[in-house]
């Protein structure tokens, strides 16, 4: 296994305030990984820093050895947050931008899942509801055959039906050689499908571990563990 | 990259000016036809379709400036950033596609305001006047310049283009220090606008009083004395533009460092 994601003394500051502090973190290839902290703890940051959508204060963040710039977000597949379709574009016509865009986007995957979540790719996405929207965007992401994917709390605005639809949709998508970093606070719900985890507060790492040891030497669940570690 | 990242520019802009341009000439059109008899037999219908024309040759221009601003501003650094940054392309690619685009359809409706005007004011057989008119012009000029005529058409094109990139450039290095503020960024650019606009006078003004310019500006051209000076002139008009592109490069340097190490959408 090699190192996909690295963090050295990773720091970022907004003026005075440190959204990650000193952050030194390795995720090895091949696995799920859970991003785990309340609402502020600094997950969004790393994963920006990660897609250079924000520039470290000090410290370094390599991906498969590099800086993020060109060649970095040729091999990452980024779901943020927020929405980012513009309002003018139809389905199939944000499908063609990924497609000329990205080497590894895979058009008849994306085609695919739209017609198992029955959505309409001649449908403009200013119709869309902020749902659907996610539903596709996250169809997007996942149709890359990327070596990275990093999903910022991708279930956050769907309903629980959905919700299983994206986490296998996830499973399914995923291979050996690729690695999936999935940040939320919606512990429970993805429980299952990780390999590893990494729980951060207040921009600092407080513990890392793989699933399989907190179930078998602290003899609890990922949930559990996060609620007594976070216990307010 | 670039050619792809000017395609989807183009798309996302053209589906409004294509109309726009067609609707202008469709309305220069409809009041040629309405009121073939010239302006001063105007009646109600005429009076119309005249003004939905001119309503539409203001909006477009209107929509030019508005679309420059939109596309930089909300294409790059609102939401839509979270896609357009994370695409395997250079920052500086996003600032060059989205300069010549919004160059083209400036220049894509001056000249279509200029064939509207022609379809409504030319009579018949004014075309062939204007060319052959046109002929002699460029005739009686190369007389008077000879092969140098070649090298002002290239000067004044290239001044005009780089006097528009420049124009361009101002705005978005405005916006892009406007994204620096937390808050009010709006308001942020529009001040940056108001200081690099000043500082760029009071750079003018510096440069022209360095003894180069003082010796241009002293020279006091007479029409009869045009040739000999033309030397001169040119010149000046090529250290005018030297001067203008070096003031877009530092827009541009600006933009591109606040796009790629200043960054912090929303």
């Amino acid at each position: 296994m090699s190192t996909i994601l690295e963090c050295n003394d990773l720091t970022k500051k907004f003026g005075s305030k440190e959204a990650v502090s000193a952050v030194n973190l390795k995720i090895e290839r091949g696995q799920i990984v859970g991003l785990l902290g309340p609402n502020g703890s600094g997950k969004s940051t790393i994963i920006k820093l990660a897609n250079e959508l924000l520039t470290p204060t000090s410290g370094t963040i390599l991906i498969g050895g590099k800086k993020p710039g060109v060649a970095t977000k040729k091999i990452v597949s980024y779901l943020p947050e927020k929405t980012y379709l513009n309002d003018w574009m139809h389905v199939n016509q944000i499908i063609e931008l990924f497609s000329d865009f990205y080497d590894d986007f895979k058009p008849e995957k994306a085609y695919d899942m739209l017609k198992s979540l029955n959505i309409n790719p001649n449908d403009r996405l200013k119709t869309m509801s902020k749902g659907t929207k996610e539903k596709v965007q996250l169809i997007l992401v996942m149709s890359r055959e990327a070596e990275l994917y990093l999903l910022d709390e991708p279930i956050g605005g769907v309903d629980p039906a959905a919700r299983d639809y994206i986490l296998n949709t996830i499973l399914r998508n995923y291979n050996e050689n690729s690695t999936v970093i999935i940040s939320t606070h919606l512990i429970s719900d993805i429980e299952n499908i990780l390999d590893y985890v990494v729980f951060i507060n207040q921009g600092q790492v407080v513990l890392t571990s793989s699933v399989d040891d907190i179930r078998n030497e602290k003899g609890k669940s990922v949930d559990g563990l996060f609620r007594e570690v976070f216990k307010c | 990259m670039l050619s792809k990242l000017i395609k989807y520019e183009i798309k996302a802009t053209g589906r409004i000016f294509l109309p726009l341009f067609l609707a202008l000439l469709m309305f220069a059109g409809i009041t040629r036809f309405i009121s073939p008899l010239g302006p001063e037999k105007f009646d109600t219908p005429a009076m119309i379709s005249m003004a939905i024309y001119i309503s539409i040759m203001v909006g477009m221009f209107v929509m030019t400036f508005i679309m420059m601003i939109q596309r930089f501003n909300k294409n790059l650094l609102t939401d839509e950033g979270y896609l357009m940054l994370t695409l395997p392309v250079k920052p500086w690619k996003h600032i060059v596609s989205k300069l010549l685009v919004s160059m083209l359809w400036i220049v894509g409706s001056g000249i279509a305001a200029i064939i509207s005007i022609m379809i409504i004011a030319l009579k018949k057989g004014d075309l062939t006047k204007i060319a052959v008119e046109f002929a002699t012009f460029h005739q009686q000029v190369y007389e008077y310049l000879g092969t140098s005529m070649y090298l002002w058409s290239f000067e004044i094109i290239l001044g005009i283009l780089i006097t528009l990139a420049s124009g361009i450039m101002i705005v978005y290095a405005s916006i892009a220090i406007g994204h620096l503020f937390s808050r009010h960024k709006m308001l942020a650019s529009f001040g940056a606008f108001i200081a690099l606009s000043s500082l760029s006078k009071i750079l003018i003004t510096l440069i022209s009083l360095t003894p180069v310019f003082t010796y241009f500006s002293n020279i006091h051209i007479s029409s009869n004395d045009f040739i000999g000076m033309q030397h001169v002139i040119q010149w000046a008009i090529a250290c005018g533009i030297i001067f203008t592109g070096l003031l877009c490069a530092a827009y541009f340097a600006v933009t591109n460092f606040i796009l790629s190490k200043r960054l912090n959408l929303e």
